[in-house]
């Protein structure tokens, strides 16, 4: 039968198998939501810690625990209970992205940080937190921009 | 290098669309198969049985808490064939030119 496919058949199949390519690869984004509220945790950790307030601190520490547990599990909660995208579609190409996505924010915050403390800030973690979540809120889309590429790439088939 | 070769079991329009979504996936749960591609649930598990009987699908059948849950993986034969008959449709749009290629 493969010789008797007409071309426009065979390419109509293509056209399927990339698309429900793309529906596994949807699955595997991060939204938005996610980036934003990691950067509001970590602000907000980072200004209980500089109250100096026992209180402020506790509260401040069990929101971000929760926080990050609830964010964190609701997206893996929702691959667990649809499907896993396989675990090749990333490639090194991938992880070096989010492990240089990750040196990135550290490589900017942490000098920003000692030099806010060394110029006598007032909030220097704060800050430096503050330039942490803009990072994470602007970088975060672009490296699942970036991952889907690279996933997409990776998929078998399609009209490659 | 992957041969080319035409799969009929695999290119029947459901099964098409299910072996494409088991194939971006380490394993897929049936309710997300069957809302992703519009099936009942009757029409997939016997798609799921052919494909589970041809050697193509592992069936996974498990509980979480107290729900059972049924999930599917291609393996490697699966996975082999999906390939080939991949490379077989490139290549019958590749002979006809880019111009067959849908918009």
């Amino acid at each position: 039968m493969g010789e008797e496919l007409r071309p426009e058949e065979a390419a109509r199949a293509l056209v399927e198998i990339e698309q429900r390519h793309e529906q596994v690869i949807r699955l595997a984004t991060i939204p938005t939501w996610f980036w934003w509220a990691i950067a509001g945790l970590i602000v907000g950790l980072s200004a209980a810690i500089e109250s100096r307030r026992p209180l402020v601190l506790g509260i401040g520490i069990a929101v971000f625990v929760v926080g990050i547990l609830a964010t964190v599990g609701r997206i893996v909660a929702g691959s667990v209970l649809h499907a896993q995208p396989r675990n090749d579609l990333v490639r090194p190409a991938g992880v070096i992205a989010i492990l240089g996505f990750v040196a990135l924010v550290l490589a900017v915050t942490l000098p920003t940080g000692f030099a806010l403390k060394a110029a006598g800030t007032r909030y220097p973690a704060t800050l430096s937190a503050l330039i942490c979540g803009v990072l994470i809120v602007l970088g975060g889309p672009l490296l699942m921009r970036y991952l889907h590429r690279v996933m997409r790439a990776n998929v078998t088939g399609g009209r490659r | 290098m992957i041969k080319p070769k035409f799969d009929e079991l695999i290119h029947a329009p459901t099964r098409l669309s299910i072996v494409s979504l088991l194939a971006a996936t380490e394993w897929a749960d049936f309710g997300f198969i069957r809302d992703s591609i519009g099936l009942s649930d009757s029409a997939l598990s016997k798609q799921l049985t052919i494909l589970d009987e041809a050697g193509y699908i592992e069936i996974r059948k498990g509980f979480v808490g107290k729900r059972p849950r049924t999930s599917a993986r291609l393996n490697s034969v699966g996975r082999a064939a999906f390939e080939q008959h991949v490379r077989a449709l490139q290549e019958i749009v590749a002979q006809a030119g880019a111009s067959v290629l849908p918009r």
